[in-house]
């Protein structure tokens, strides 16, 4: 046995934000801006059902729909998009990480959002969870909020999903930051 | 003394004291990366040891030592600080030494060192988007083609058995490839890659080169705009076998290639991907036949192209939907890739012929071209003396 000294190969950063950032507060006045995608349906159907919800308090609701390829000039312009939305809103539901790439652009999406200050929510499945949350804390935001819908959902039908969504309003204004009695309201 | 070397690859140049004495000289320690101690002579061991601490790929690694990286860098004259890129998605910063140090752990010879730099910067572009890759379901990894001269100097495989299974040193630089994924990367299966399945590519990586001297179009880097010396990376599934026994001219074989090529699970019609490339290997025995009746690759590629397309009626209607909202259903069919020219066709294989191999695409990886630039001359009257 001989001891000597080797050198790390790997190269991990170590900066962190811990912190959730701002709570979205008060829904009413404010602009829940909710991030698209071009893959799952069952996304747009719960952004359908949340949106209703949200209006009902108050707020107004935007969308914009990504794409996932951001390579290219296409990429440029997803970008230059996805920019000019978030300066748009006052509050950022970015989703749905419900594959391995698309958890990865929905995370990058959700800290480009927090990065400008928004109160952000991040969606995923159960099972792209764990995923989200590692991207995250390597993006340098371990913090990032993250609202967790049952797997599989994109497998069910319109109802199902709606269901879903509704049995989820109150779990995702907590992990929005909204007050109690918009909780109470949203849920009642 | 302050001063900034000026070097090709070097994407943020760093102004470091004392560049004078050169990467071996003066007291500068340019080795920044923690040291561990551990044992070092028995190499089971140390795997074991770079195991539990998350390197490596369970295969047996060698200790990256203190000597070993700095021989490894001398060789190269090329200083260890140097950033090359950033690589997603645990944006590790990738420098010189960290090659260096996956590069001795995966058993790849130094001269391997400009191959190595010009794939990380290749595969580091915006436009490769390696984050998707590196964090998707897919079992995506990226191809390395190598053209130019350094094919035959870092035994680089371009005839029988090129894309896995030829014995030869391209095997470990193709692990060095996958260690600087993994280790500066963070690529991490059920960490931060969500791979259904994986692949085999994801040890030892593919890579491989193109038969030059059989080719009868130019050499792929070339056609892409870089001359000599070049690696170009493509985001692949995987590799297709194509077997073609009956046909016995080039619109047949052609026709053949691009029927195989066509099937409603590939990434090219995912309505996740709105746009794909589709790269073709062709062994040179097809090579020449192709060439010969139909001259112009403009053509090879359309055919391809044309052959590949599927009917939108074999899909099913709620897949058909998604793709005809994309507006990608033209003429009744689904293309794999938006226009030929993004069929992409290398020569390379065994003489036996018989076999093309298709390599499906992850879809939204654009394929990147880079030449290699060796490090400073030791003898180079414009390079930095040496104390």
């Amino acid at each position: 046995m001989a001891l000597g000294t080797v050198l790390d190969p790997t190269a991990r950063s170590t900066d962190d934000i811990s912190a959730p950032g701002p709570d979205a507060g008060p829904l009413a006045g404010k602009t829940v801006g909710f991030r698209l995608d071009e893959i799952w349906r069952a996304w747009d159907w719960i952004v359908e059902s949340w949106g209703e919800a949200f209006q009902q308090q108050g707020a107004a609701v935007k969308v914009w729909r990504s794409h996932q390829g951001r390579t290219g000039a296409a990429g440029e312009r997803v970008a230059a998009e996805l920019d000019a939305f978030l300066d748009s809103i006052d509050i950022a539901v970015v989703g749905l990480a419900n594959c391995g790439s698309c958890t990865g652009w929905t995370v990058r999406d959700a800290l480009a959002a927090a990065d400008k200050g928004l109160p952000t929510t991040a969606v995923c499945t159960e099972v792209f969870q764990e995923l989200a949350q590692n991207l995250a804390a390597r993006g340098g935001r371990s913090g990032l909020r993250l609202h967790v819908l049952p797997y599989p959902l994109n497998e069910k039908e319109h109802d199902e999903v709606t269901a879903v969504a509704r049995s989820h309003v109150e779990g995702l204004l907590h992990t929005m930051g909204c007050t109690t009695g918009e909780l109470k309201e949203a849920s009642g | 003394m302050m001063r900034t070397i000026s070097q090709n690859t070097v994407k943020t140049q760093k102004s470091v004291d004392l560049r004078d004495c050169g990467p071996e000289g003066c007291d500068i320690d340019w080795l920044s990366s923690r040291r561990h101690e551990t044992e070092i002579d028995d190499v089971m061991a140390f795997t074991e040891f770079a195991t539990a601490l998350g390197w490596g790929d369970g295969l047996p690694v060698i200790p990256p030592t203190e000597s070993r990286v700095r021989e490894f860098l001398n060789r190269n004259n090329r200083y260890a600080d140097e950033q090359i890129c950033i690589l997603p998605p645990a944006d590790g910063e990738c420098t010189v030494e960290k090659i260096a140090i996956n590069a001795v752990m995966a058993g790849a010879p130094a001269e391997s060192l400009p191959l190595l730099i010009a794939t990380m910067e290749a595969i580091a572009d915006p436009d490769f988007e390696l984050f998707g890759l590196n964090t998707t379901t897919a079992p995506v990894l990226p191809l390395a083609v190598v053209n130019g001269p350094v094919r035959d100097l870092l035994d680089i495989p371009y005839q029988h058995g090129c894309l896995g299974g030829a014995r030869t040193r391209a095997t470990a630089i193709g692990r060095a490839i996958r260690l600087l994924i993994r280790n500066v990367g963070g690529q991490e299966a059920n960490v931060t890659s969500q791979t259904t399945f994986g692949s085999p590519g994801r040890i030892g990586g593919i890579l491989f080169a193109e038969w030059e001297e059989r080719s009868p179009w130019p050499p792929f880097a070339e056609r892409r705009g870089v001359n000599g010396d070049a690696v170009s990376v493509y985001g692949t599934m995987g590799t297709q076998n194509i077997i073609d026994t009956t046909s016995t001219r080039g619109q047949e074989f052609l026709e053949m290639i691009g029927k195989s090529l066509g099937y409603p699970g590939a990434n090219g019609y995912s309505p996740a991907m709105p746009f794909a490339e589709m790269m073709v290997a062709i062994n040179p025995v097809w090579a020449e036949i192709i060439h010969r009746d139909v001259p112009r690759l403009e053509d090879v590629q359309e055919l391809i192209w044309k052959h590949a397309a599927i009917d939108a009626d074999r899909l099913l209607p709620k897949h058909r939907e998604q793709l005809e909202a994309q507006d990608r259903i033209v003429g009744g069919k689904a293309y794999v890739t938006v226009e030929p020219k993004d069929v992409l066709i290398v020569c390379c294989g065994g003489t036996g012929g018989l076999h093309a191999t298709g390599f499906h695409s992850f879809g939204s990886c654009l394929t990147q071209t880079r030449a290699l630039v060796p490090g400073p001359d030791h003898t180079d009257p414009q390079a930095p003396a040496k104390s």
